[in-house]
C-alpha cells in the first residue's frame, strides 16, 4: 500500500503503512535524534541523559506513528503541545536558578543578559540597518551567563526558516503549543462565527511594531504585547508604567493562549496576534513545501476551513486551489479532507501527484529541525523536573 | 517538457532543503552565528551604556580598581531615554567599603560629579548613594529611588555601572 502510494496517485484511503515500512522510513530520523542527543550522554548527570533518552524514544515514536497511520497533525500536535508546555518549565527554573526570580532586573539587562528571543527579530531590522545598534538588552556573542545571544538566535532562525519557512509555527515554535493544546479541549467550538479580517490583524501589528521599534529604538512588542511575558520574564515592576507592562501582558496571555482558544478551538493568539507569525508568512513565497487542494476531488464542504487553527483557509482561496499566505502547513486540513482533496504539495510538480513523495520530503526536513531545537527544549525541560522530584 | 524539467528542479530543490537541515547543527549554526558576529551589530548604547573613552586607576586597602567613563549616549530619534553617561567602578572586589570619588565626565580636567556609594555586602542588594553633581551639566540624583536606564546605580558584570543624565535633557 505504501508503495502504491508512493508510485501512483494517492489512492481515496489515506496511506497507511506496515510496521516494518514505516520503522524503515522512521530509520532516518531515529538517527538523527541519536545523533543530535549522543552529547547529551557525554555530559555527567542522571537527569540530563533521561531527559535525552526520552525525547529521542518520544520524537522517533510520533515520526513512526507519522509514517504508520499516514496522518501528520495529531502526532504534530504531540510533540507541539509538550513542548508548549515544558518550554515554560526548563526556562522559568533556569531564571529561578540564575536570578531567583522571573523579573529582569535593569542591571541583567545593562549587563546584556537578556535571553534573545527569535520574536524580537522583525523588530530589529530597521535598526540594524540604520545605526547597526540592536534594540535588544542582549549580548551578541553568547556569554557564560547568557548562552541565548543575539548572534545564536539569529542564526538558529535562518537556518531553521531555510529549512521550514512558515512552518517554523507549527513544528519549532516554543509558544503556539499552549495554545494548541487549550484548543483541543473542548469537543466543540462555542464561539463559530470568526470575522476573517481579523486575520489582518497579525499584519496591522508587525508593521506597527516595526514601524515604532526603528522610530523610538525599542523593542515594542515585548515592552508592551507579549503575551508570553507572562510566562517566561518580564521586566521587574517597580513603577505604574511596569504594573500596566504587566496588566497588558497577563490580560493578553489570558485572553489569547487559554480564554479565545478555548472558545473557537483556534490558536487565536498564532492566527489573529502574533506579528512573528505574519513576518514568517512572508517566507512560504520561497518555501518549496505546500498544501494544495485537488478541485476534482473537492467537494466543497468546508470542513478543511473548519479544522484549520489559523483560518488560513477561505472559500476563495479553495476555490483557487491553494492556502491563503498564513498557512503553517500543520496538516490539519489534509489529514481531515474525507476525500483526498487537500494534499501535500512540491512547488513545480504536478498537484495531487505523489503527495506522500511531497509530505516525506516536508517533514524529514521540519521533524529534524523539530527534534533538534524543540526536542533540547524538551531534554532540558525533563531534566529539570527530574531535578526537582524527590527521587533517589 | 518544460513541466518535467521544473518537476525536476523541484525535487533538486527539495533535496537541497533536507541537504541544509542536515547542515544546521554541525555547519550552518556556526557559520550563521559568525556571519551575524562579524555583521558589526551592537547592542544599542542605552542597554550596553556605549564605549569607554577614559580610564582612570585608583588603589585602595583592597586592591586597585578602575574608574571608567563612557561617551556620553544621545537617544535617537524618538527614544524614550534621557541622554546620559556610563561610569563603571571594576572589579567590585577591589573597591572598599565606602566609594568617594569625583570624577571628569567631559574630558576637560575639570570633575563633572562627586559618585559616593556604599558597596553591599550581599550581592544581590543594590549599591546606596548619590552622585552630585559639581556644575550646571549634570543632574545630581540619590539611590536607591527611581531606576532607569539614563539614571541608575548598580552591580553589574563585575562592576558598580553608575549612570548619570545630563541637565538639559535633550
Amino acid at each position: 500500500m505504501a508503495s502504491q502510494s508512493l508510485s501512483r496517485p494517492r489512492p481515496e484511503k489515506p496511506p497507511f503503512r506496515s510496521i516494518g515500512r514505516a520503522a524503515l522510513l522512521t530509520l532516518p530520523m531515529a538517527l538523527w535524534a541519536l545523533l543530535m542527543f549522543t552529547p547529551a550522554f557525554r555530559e555527567p548527570g542522571r537527569n540530563s541523559h533521561i531527559g535525552a533518552l526520552a525525547v529521542i524514544v518520544f520524537m522517533t515514536a510520533l515520526f513512526f506513528m507519522m509514517m504508520h497511520t499516514g496522518k501528520t497533525y495529531r502526532w504534530r500536535r504531540i510533540f507541539f503541545v509538550a513542548l508548549g508546555l515544558l518550554f515554560p518549565v526548563g526556562f522559568i527554573a533556569s531564571l529561578i536558578a540564575l536570578r531567583g526570580t522571573m523579573s529582569i532586573p535593569i542591571e541583567r539587562m545593562v549587563s546584556g543578559d537578556t535571553p534573545f528571543c527569535y520574536m524580537v527579530i522583525p523588530m530589529i531590522v530597521l535598526p540594524a540597518a540604520l545605526t547597526r545598534s540592536v534594540v535588544f538588552p542582549g549580548s551578541i556573542l553568547p556569554t557564560a551567563s547568557n548562552p541565548h545571544s543575539i548572534a545564536v538566535m539569529i542564526a538558529i532562525w535562518l537556518a531553521m526558516t531555510l529549512v521550514v519557512g512558515k512552518a517554523w509555527c507549527s513544528y519549532v515554535c516554543f509558544f503556539g503549543g499552549i495554545e494548541e493544546g487549550v484548543a483541543a479541549i473542548p469537543k466543540r467550538a462555542k464561539l463559530r462565527r470568526i470575522d476573517p479580517r481579523l486575520r489582518l490583524i497579525p499584519w496591522a501589528i508587525l508593521i506597527f511594531i516595526v514601524v515604532l521599534s526603528a522610530a523610538t529604538f525599542e523593542p515594542v512588542y515585548c515592552m508592551w504585547l507579549c503575551p508570553f511575558k507572562t510566562i517566561t520574564e518580564y521586566p521587574a515592576v517597580h513603577s505604574v508604567e511596569t504594573a500596566i507592562q504587566m496588566g497588558i501582558f497577563i490580560t493578553l496571555f489570558a485572553g489569547l493562549v487559554i480564554v479565545l482558544p478555548y472558545l473557537t478551538k483556534k490558536r487565536t493568539q498564532c492566527g489573529f496576534f502574533c506579528p512573528f507569525g505574519a513576518f514568517q508568512s512572508l517566507f512560504n513565497k520561497i518555501s518549496l513545501f505546500e498544501i494544495r487542494f485537488d478541485r476534482e476531488k473537492c467537494v466543497d464542504c468546508t470542513l478543511c476551513r473548519t479544522m484549520c487553527p489559523t483560518m488560513a483557509l477561505s472559500a476563495e482561496s479553495i476555490r483557487e486551489g491553494k492556502t491563503l499566505l498564513n498557512c503553517m502547513k500543520c496538516g490539519a486540513c489534509v489529514d481531515s479532507c474525507k476525500k483526498d482533496a487537500a494534499v501535500w504539495h512540491l512547488k513545480g510538480t504536478k498537484v495531487a501527484v505523489k503527495p506522500e513523495r511531497a509530505r516525506l520530503l516536508f517533514l524529514y526536513g521540519a521533524w529534524a529541525m523539530a527534534t533538534m531545537f524543540g526536542g533540547s527544549i524538551l531534554a532540558n525541560s525533563i531534566a529539570t523536573m527530574l531535578h526537582w522530584l524527590p527521587l533517589k | 517538457m518544460r513541466g518535467r524539467l521544473v518537476a525536476v528542479l523541484a525535487y533538486i530543490g527539495a533535496a537541497v532543503t533536507l541537504a541544509i537541515a542536515a547542515c544546521v547543527p554541525f555547519v550552518l549554526m556556526g557559520l550563521f552565528t559568525k556571519a551575524v558576529a562579524h555583521a558589526g551589530l551592537h547592542v544599542d548604547d542605552a542597554y550596553s551604556g556605549g564605549t569607554v573613552v577614559r580610564s582612570v586607576t585608583r588603589t585602595s586597602e583592597t586592591g586597585s580598581y578602575r574608574i571608567d567613563v563612557y561617551r556620553t549616549v544621545r537617544p535617537h530619534a524618538l527614544q524614550q531615554i534621557d541622554p546620559f553617561v556610563q561610569i563603571a567602578f571594576r572589579p567590585v572586589a577591589a573597591l572598599p567599603k565606602r566609594v568617594c570619588e569625583e570624577v571628569d565626565l567631559d574630558g576637560d580636567g575639570q570633575a563633572d560629579v562627586r559618585v559616593s556609594f556604599t558597596v553591599p555586602a550581599d550581592p544581590k542588594a543594590r549599591p546606596a548613594g548619590e552622585v552630585v553633581a559639581l556644575n550646571g551639566k549634570y543632574q545630581s540624583f540619590r539611590m536607591p529611588g527611581s531606576y532607569s536606564f539614563s539614571e541608575l546605580m548598580v552591580e553589574s558584570g563585575g562592576a558598580v555601572v553608575v549612570r548619570v543624565p545630563l541637565a538639559q535633557g535633550r
